[in-house]
């Protein structure tokens, strides 16, 4: 009765260390922690194999009855264990580095992928496809983005802006994936020029570089709060109200319907410049 | 004479470089005809100059108050409750472009009314060291609810809350000027009568009885004005620390303790700060705009360290 | 040299403090007019910080009456008071660093106008406090710079700028040396006798008591032990019981001081 269990301790401390993701066999027990990548296990057709999600991936409509385990920014290492998962996808991000050493502390194999701009798409769909056993579709959507992003950038149409934020004034800098939409739909963002994905800018700023639309990331098509107000006003473009709303499905994250995000922008934009 | 003129002088130095400087180039010919200088930049200075002489007077006061010459407005809980409402109207995704301000300031009251209630002891008397510590755990009970709803709400407006309640005066509006105009005299002329009572205050309560002050009454009048004033300052502009800190103890350096002058002073010396600050906010990361909170934080600290020296040095 | 109607009228009265046992006065008077210096003295906790309370209006007695300058002591409204006694209380944390004519200054307060604005009469009457105080020379100094003894006569020049016709005076000479207790006795004794204000005097100081005051009230347990001239209140009985040590008292310049026996501890 001894033997059996020291034979049994040392079996369960002998066991072997962390696979590496790449060695292993097709994963089907995995838990997204991006609503990117989330979105992109689905469109590459592994939504099955998904067993765990954050509260924040709603794409596609799908993806609600996965399980939620939490956050994906410092996340809930039981609640992902307890799925027990056979492959984890995080998001790149330093506030991470703890998630991935406590997931391999657990023999759990996690990858990290960057998912902040188009090209990582790209790059994320082959990498994941290849880890669902999904290579094809993976290198389906790689390609279509590789296409997307080859191509030339068309003549600006309209300047824009996107402003996400009022109270203090948030917009959108060269660094964020909508500027890369904006740029491939013929619209050119007044902020570009930041570096950062975000910043806080004054109003005057906005009404000095006087963007012709302003972009706005939202599901209704009411004007956004801040367009009553008076300080507000004194930018042309919220004064003569031209707003265009971007749909949280196609625009909410980097996705592989950028393609046909770019198209919803293009035509928007050439509706408005008419 | 000539401390206040050259107070005078530096008030209008702030004004008018919060007029003429700016992330967007507005040549100097063309500032009066700009749209940006009529209405942006003229409201936001004519807003930092009535917020930051509203914190510099409630400072001045509270440390009257509170026998503590390191009391900040915020210390007695404003802050937190202020952060709290507008955390939840943010949460709550309350519409209209008065939502954040109401909210703010209903919080702010509900604190004052929760830190004055718990400083009540034997009845109706209100101990100041009782509300320092009352102040200190409201705040913090409701920076803690404020963190956990920020939390839980949705991402986008987890970063926003916070950046909201580092204080800006991007909100500026000839609205937002009216109303302080509109609301803030009372409580400042309240807290100006009290002048003279405020200077017996500083020999402890007991003497200031015997010489003729009516202290209870005066502690209830200055508290609920001081914090009147802190509200609406948040309620406008966030949170913006060590204004109402530093200003008092500037002051008291040039003026002296007579509350006659030092409130005046307070008020024009605290707005001229907030006027420099927002300034340098606006333009010393353009096109980028950093928390006002944070450059008077910056300049406050090590100015504040210095004033904490001589002051140390000169009680010893 | 006595006006007919006193100052200070408080008969009879009887206090007790929320949630105490016992009564801290009990059944106690106190009659004091223009030009008398009345010391009233007394083991800890026998009540004399609450018989000035009483007398002052700041806690209103069970039984018993107290009244103020004719009028009752609970009805007068504080800066009206405040132009009538003067007090120097026990203690005095002054937080913010003031000159030594700044802080007299504030002894004017009742004067002031609602606005608190200083007129040239103000200023002369500080500097008339500071004169009888004897610290017109310290008119510019930094309060945090004078000395114990130095800081009392400040602290009673504001309390004469307020020009009173009353002084309590609270323990004023605890942590004094020798030199500065008399000083400031006979600073008091000189405003009874050349200013004809009227003094009531806290202290535990029995022996200075006896020979500066006109009257002695001696408190034993919120009751009245003795009242009345130094020399029929301070005997060795009295004494002895009141202060449960035993004394001899021996006369001096025509009053009886007080000198503790010794009684050393058998070691056990």
């Amino acid at each position: 009765m001894r033997g059996l269990l020291v034979a049994s301790l040392l079996a369960v401390a002998c066991r072997p260390p962390a696979d590496r993701p790449s060695a292993a066999l097709p994963a089907h027990r995995i838990v997204s922690l991006a609503p990117s990548s989330t979105e992109l296990l689905f469109a590459l057709g592994a939504g099955d194999q998904l067993v765990g999600r954050t509260t924040w991936c709603r794409y596609p409509p799908a993806a609600l009855q996965v399980p939620d385990v939490g956050d994906g920014l410092n996340p809930n290492i039981e609640a992902i264990a307890a799925r027990r998962p056979d492959l984890v996808v995080l998001y790149r991000s330093p506030l991470n580095e703890t998630a991935k050493t406590q997931l391999a502390r657990l023999g759990i194999p996690a990858v990290t992928l960057a998912q902040d701009r188009l090209e990582d798409i790209g790059r994320a769909a082959r990498e994941l496809g290849r880890l669902t056993g999904h290579e094809a579709a993976g290198d389906s959507i790689g390609a279509a983005l590789d296409a997307l992003l080859g191509m030339p950038a068309p003549a600006p149409i309209a300047r824009v802006a996107f402003v996400v934020w009022d109270n203090p004034p948030m917009v959108i800098g060269g660094g964020s994936y909508l500027d890369q939409l904006a740029t491939l739909a013929g619209g050119a963002n007044v902020f570009h020029d930041l570096a950062a994905a975000s910043a806080t800018v004054s109003i005057e700023t906005i009404v000095a570089r006087n963007p012709d639309v302003i972009l706005v990331l939202s599901d209704s098509s009411a004007p956004p709060a801040y367009s009553g107000r008076r300080e507000w006003r004194a930018i042309r473009a919220v004064r003569e109200q031209r707003f265009i709303m971007l749909r949280a499905d196609l625009f909410g994250r980097p996705s592989p319907t950028a393609p046909a995000a770019v198209a919803a922008l293009r035509r928007a934009l050439e509706a408005r410049t008419k | 004479m000539t401390r206040w003129l050259a107070l005078g002088a530096l008030v209008a130095v702030a004004l008018v470089s919060a007029v003429v400087l700016g992330p967007a180039h507005v040549a100097l010919g063309d500032l009066a005809s700009s749209e940006i200088v009529r209405s942006l930049r003229v409201p936001r200075a004519l807003l930092a100059l009535l917020v930051g002489g509203s914190l510099g007077v409630a400072g001045v006061s509270l440390q009257a108050l509170v026998r503590n010459p390191l009391a900040d407005p915020f210390l007695l809980g404003l802050s937190g409750g202020a952060g709290l409402g507008a955390v939840l109207a943010i949460a709550l995704h309350v519409g209209g472009p008065w939502a954040l301000p109401l909210a703010a300031f209903a919080g702010a009251l509900g604190a004052m009314a929760l830190v004055y209630r718990l400083g009540l002891v034997g009845g109706a008397q209100l101990d100041p060291r009782v509300l320092l510590l009352a102040g200190v755990a409201v705040g913090a009970f409701s920076g803690a609810i404020t963190t956990a709803i920020v939390s839980l709400a949705e991402a986008a407006d987890l970063r926003n809350a916070f950046l909201w309640l580092w204080g800006g005066l991007s909100g500026a509006s000839w609205d937002t000027v009216l109303v302080m105009l509109v609301y803030i005299p009372v409580p400042l002329v309240v807290l100006y009568a009290a002048a003279r009572p405020l200077d017996l205050l500083a020999l402890g309560e007991e003497p200031a009885t015997h010489l003729g002050a009516d202290v209870e009454p005066l502690k209830r009048r200055v508290y609920v004005a001081a914090s009147l004033l802190t509200a609406a300052a948040v309620a406008v502009s966030g949170v913006i620390g060590f204004v109402g800190l530093i200003v008092p103890h500037i002051t008291r350096l040039v003026w002296g303790h007579r509350h006659r002058a030092l409130l005046p002073a307070a008020f024009l010396g605290g707005g001229a700060l907030l006027l420099f600050a927002d300034t340098a906010a606006r333009v010393a990361v353009a096109p980028r705009e950093l928390p006002v909170g944070i450059v008077t934080a910056l300049v406050g600290v090590p100015l504040f360290a210095v004033l904490l020296r001589r002051w140390a040095g000169a009680r010893s | 040299m006595s006006d007919t109607a006193p100052l200070v009228a408080v008969h009879g009265v009887t206090y007790r403090y929320p949630h105490s046992p016992g009564d801290a006065l009990h059944d106690v008077s106190l009659e004091v007019r223009t030009g008398e210096f009345h010391a009233v003295l007394g083991p800890n906790g026998s009540g004399k910080t609450t018989l000035v309370r009483v007398a002052l209006g700041l806690v209103a007695p069970e039984t018993g009456t107290a009244e103020l300058a004719g009028q009752p002591a609970s009805a007068w409204l504080r800066r009206d008071l405040a132009r009538v006694v003067g007090v120097v209380t026990q203690r005095e944390d002054n937080l913010f660093p003031q000159q030594v004519r700044e802080t007299v200054l504030l002894g004017r307060y009742p004067h002031l106008s609602f606005w608190g604005v200083e007129r040239p009469a103000d200023r002369a009457a500080v500097t008339r406090a500071l004169e009888r105080c004897d610290a017109l020379a310290l008119s510019e100094r930094w309060i945090w710079t004078l000395s114990g003894g130095e800081y009392q006569r400040v602290r009673l020049a504001r309390a004469l700028a307020q020009e009173p016709r009353l002084l309590v005076l609270d323990e004023p000479t605890a942590s004094l040396d020798v030199r500065h207790e008399m000083e400031l006795f006979e600073l008091v004794r000189g405003l009874v006798d050349r200013h004809g204000l009227a003094v009531v005097m806290i202290t535990h100081h029995v022996n200075l008591a006896a020979r500066f005051a006109d009257r002695v009230l001696l408190l034993e347990n919120g009751r009245t032990a003795a009242q009345g001239a130094p020399g029929a209140v301070l005997t060795r009985e009295t004494v002895e019981r009141v202060f449960a040590w035993p004394v001899a008292i021996e006369p001096f310049d025509g009053r009886p001081q007080m000198i503790p026996l010794r009684q050393p501890k058998e070691p056990t």
